[in-house]
């Protein structure tokens, strides 16, 4: 597969009359979002708003965050299989709104998820306080279930994300990028001297909020299968995943995944990015198992060298991950596997629910129980009523200053377990 | 179905109690976890993960797990993942979320989603 | 803010009194500074100050430890200093285990930031580097100026009560306590670069070391005990007086098997330990301490075992590779069923 990435830099975005993309400015007119928005009968009411890095602005209980972009050649449109036809993603040409990000908010349940802080200490720890966000927040109608709740909010954001995205489809990119990639035999022909790399990446997929889609199947009913790692960039991987701030994958995440990112920088140089493996992290054990000896097939079956694997989420998913370490090791295949930790507030408790001598190779993002104290920010989108429900917060965090002690598992993004961010522990 | 569930959320139990064996009891999060683990030491066998969900052992007071109705001898896979959850458990700590019934009943249909999942029953919660 | 006070500890050899010979010299504290702490001095410049220097033998402070420490804690505290350096030790063991053991002792008694350096293969490394800062030297003394270097900024940071960075940042070894830091290439990309050393068979180092541990399934219980033989097994180090096999003090390279036939209590004229990574004076008082040859005695004339086997089995388990230490039980564990053992009593340290 071939896919050139165009980025159109948007350096601002502004509430407006009109919605459109010029100068490097995104202009939003917030009826139009809302009328979209609004087209699910399930949504009462919707609002718009805009943070910008270095404004003094907290956005909670964030949901998710996409990346608006637009598919201009190629087959296909951006999220397959659920905002647009499930044609196979990920070869033409994609514009790219660099520096925008679409942030939905909205309380779901009745504690807390997720800080996005665009200035302060907290900003350091999450990459959206670097992202132009418009937010969107929804309300549901009256006695809506929840699972309906989540999917109607999830939908609201692909779809306004994708609407945006449309806005810059006829703009001229400030800079290109291509990728490609070879099937198994063209790619071994043509680096030859190469070791052939893969990517294993776990997909949350538990249940209600703690879910996973590829081209609209909820990843908990998948086996392990391969994926070109070309169509994530396509939107061919979504989260509905809402729990875990810090090391949850956004649809951000999914479309910018690093691991693809840094192994395509490498492709035909070091190494030979030769396949991507899907993989998920069910609760039955038996699913662990069955999936998890699935993905050591299929490495195996592909002829890799070595595979890095990446986590999403806490505790269960620790056992997946030293599953898939260890079978893929013992067949022969080296690892290295992303996580981040929750070793306590002191830093030293046990940092993984599950290990093996055979994960000798592991990148962390930090320990997610790390206390910091995030100032009193001027405005807050969202819902910041009821503090002491956030989760990675306690009873009585709230200082006297305005400031509130959090965990920085309450950041969203913060020790992602793709490698997104510099965060690591020793 | 060669199943039994060991809840303390009554929302689960109302839900399987036709259908599974399930065991309900006023007890906490960790003391779930300590019955599966007795349950293991006798010889059942764990069939789903403790720590199933990404909410934190500190904040939902609840838990659903499903053990083997057979006995056999001593599963060490179940008995490493057990103690590997209770020690996760206790390196979180006292709950430390200030609880509402709002607040407690999202905890249960998240818990009642994420065991309906392993028992690959509907979602629709 | 005024110079920080610092008290510093060095052996017999350091203060230049005398080696192995003049091992067994009591504390004894001069003002000012002594041997290394000249070095330690110009890397502080003006930030602080070795006000005292507390010197004394390797051999009496491991022999003595009690006395040995409450002597130095009474001189270190005269001096009511903001902060205990101790060494570096490098690869000199009892030196390390001292360093070890009295900035952990000055920490605890008196509250204040301690720090010690030593090489990590150093006994005392694996006994104090998660109980009090301690900066990873070289193997020997020509590496003093790299572990000044290392320590002295770390020693300013500890008096000034500024928050520690991540171990890898300030150059203590790992003590177990995760602390978070921000890197210089992102988490995906510190991956892909140590898959490439993983694949082409060069050194990595993991952010994570996953904690060490051996599955083994017990074995059912035991039922009938009074008939049962019982043999001991252990990796504390205990042997007849004289180490007749030399098996080492650390790093263990065999181990060893010795007859108790007729032995009811092991004395300090007849058995000692060669372990060398605890303090060994109370098993080398009464090696039983360690190897309960005395208890099972008694059990046996009680009826309550069988009867004790006629050997043991022995080895040090100091840094003793795990690989080591299977191969050593899966020879002597088949010499145990040969002799009809029925079950085994390990004993560590």
């Amino acid at each position: 597969m071939k896919l050139t990435l165009g980025y159109v830099n948007i350096h601002d975005i502004q509430l407006s009359n009109e919605s459109k993309v010029a100068n490097g400015v995104l202009y939003v007119n917030p009826d139009d979002i809302t009328k979209l928005v609004l087209e699910d009968e399930h949504l009462k009411s919707a609002s718009v708003d805009v943070a910008r890095p270095g404004e003094s602005v907290r956005i909670t209980p964030v949901k998710d965050v996409i990346e608006p972009r637009v598919k201009v050649e190629g087959k296909g449109g951006i999220f397959p299989g659920v905002i647009n036809k499930v044609d196979t993603v990920g070869s033409g040409k994609t514009l790219v709104l660099k520096g925008a990000a679409v942030v939905t908010t909205g309380r779901i349940v009745g504690f807390q998820e997720g800080i996005i802080d665009m200035t302060g200490v907290g900003a350091q720890y999450t990459p959206f306080s670097k992202t132009n966000n418009l937010v969107l927040t929804c309300e549901p109608v009256d006695g809506l279930q929840k699972h309906q709740h989540e999917e109607a909010v999830r939908l609201a954001g692909l779809k306004t994300a994708a609407f945006i995205g449309e806005l810059a489809r006829n703009v001229s990119p400030d800079s290109e990028e291509t990728f490609e990639t070879f099937g198994l035999f063209e790619g071994a022909e043509k680096m030859p001297n190469l070791p052939k790399v893969g990517y294993v990446q776990m997909l949350q997929s538990q249940g209600l909020m703690h879910d996973t889609y590829v081209y609209g199947v909820d990843a908990k009913k998948t086996l392990s299968t391969i994926i070109d790692p070309l169509e994530t960039m396509d939107g061919a991987i979504i989260s509905g995943n809402c729990v875990s701030a810090c090391d949850k994958n956004t649809t951000y995440h999914h479309l910018n995944n690093p691991v693809i990112a840094d192994l395509l920088a490498q492709h035909g140089k070091t190494l030979n990015f030769a396949a991507m493996i899907i993989t998920n992290e069910n609760v039955y054990l038996a699913d662990k198992e069955r999936s998890s000896n699935w993905s050591q097939k299929l490495a195996k079956f592909l002829g890799l060298d070595g595979v890095i694997i990446s986590q999403e989420g806490f505790g269960n998913p620790d056992t997946d991950l030293i599953m898939n370490c260890r079978k893929i090791e013992e067949a022969g295949v080296k690892t290295v596997i992303v996580t981040d930790e929750y070793a306590g507030q002191d830093g030293s408790s046990q940092s993984l629910a599950d290990a093996h001598e055979l994960a000798n190779a592991v990148v962390t993002g930090g320990n997610a129980n790390q206390v910091i104290t995030l100032p009193k920010l001027d405005k807050v989108i969202g819902h910041l009523e009821f503090v002491d429900r956030i989760a990675g917060g306690w009873d009585k965090n709230t200082n006297e200053d305005g400031s509130i002690t959090i965990e920085l598992q309450a950041i969203t993004g913060a020790t992602n377990e793709l490698g997104f961010n510099k965060l690591s522990a020793r | 179905m060669n199943v039994r569930i060991i809840t303390n959320n009554r929302m689960v139990a109302d839900r399987f109690k036709d259908s599974y064996t399930v065991e309900l009891y006023d007890i906490s999060y960790r003391d779930i976890l300590i019955k599966a683990r007795d349950c293991i030491h006798e010889g059942y066998r764990l069939l789903s993960h403790p720590l199933s969900g990404s909410v934190k052992p500190n904040e939902t007071p609840y838990k659903s797990l499903l053990i083997s109705k057979e006995k056999k001898s001593l599963d060490l896979d179940s008995l490493r993942i057990i103690e590997g959850a209770i020690a996760t458990c206790d390196k979180f700590g006292q709950n430390r979320f200030r609880l509402t019934e709002s607040i407690c009943e999202d905890f249960m249909i998240i818990d009642l989603s994420l065991i309906s999942g392993a028992l690959s029953e509907s979602t629709k919660v | 803010m005024s110079k920080i006070k610092i008290v510093h500890y060095i052996n017999q050899f350091f203060a230049q009194i005398g080696g192995e010979e003049m091992a067994d010299y009591k504390p004894e504290v001069r003002e000012g500074i002594v041997g290394p702490g000249a070095a330690f001095m110009a890397a502080f410049g003006d930030e602080a100050e070795i006000v005292a220097t507390v010197i004394c033998g390797d051999s009496y402070f491991n022999e003595n430890v009690e006395e040995a420490k409450k002597t130095v804690i009474d001189m270190v505290k005269k001096y009511n200093p903001d902060l205990f350096i101790a060494g570096p030790a490098f690869n000199a063991g009892r030196y390390g285990v001292a360093c070890g053991t009295i900035a952990d002792a000055v920490k605890t008694e008196l509250g204040i930031p301690v720090l010690t350096g030593m090489y990590e293969e150093n006994p005392g490394a694996d006994m104090f580097k998660a109980k009090v800062y301690m900066v990873a030297t070289k193997n020997s003394a020509a590496g003093m100026r790299d572990a000044v270097g290392k320590m002295a900024p770390l020693a300013l940071k500890l008096a000034r009560k500024e928050k520690i960075g991540a171990s890898c940042e300030e150059g203590y070894m790992p003590n177990g306590i995760r602390v978070n830091f921000f890197e210089e290439k992102r988490g995906s990309a510190r991956a892909v670069d140590m898959l490439l050393k993983k694949l082409a068979g060069k050194p990595f180092t993991t952010e994570f070391p996953m904690p060490a541990f051996d599955r083994v399934a017990p074995n059912p219980a035991v039922k009938d005990m009074a008939h049962a033989k019982v043999a001991l097994v252990t990796s504390g180090g205990i042997v007849p007086k004289g180490n007749p096999d030399h098996i080492e003090s650390s790093s263990a390279s065999h181990y060893g098997k010795y007859d108790i036939e007729g032995v009811m209590d092991l004395t300090a004229e007849t058995y000692e330990t060669a372990h060398g990574g605890y303090d060994p004076v109370y098993a080398n008082e009464d090696s039983d301490r360690v190897l309960p040859v005395d208890v099972l005695r008694d059990m046996e004339k009680e009826g309550k075992i069988g009867s004790l086997h006629r050997y043991f089995y022995t080895t040090v388990g100091n840094g003793t590779a795990v690989k080591s230490a299977k191969a050593f039980a899966a020879e002597y564990a088949q010499e145990l069923k040969a002799d009809g053992v029925d079950c085994v009593i390990l004993t560590s340290t």
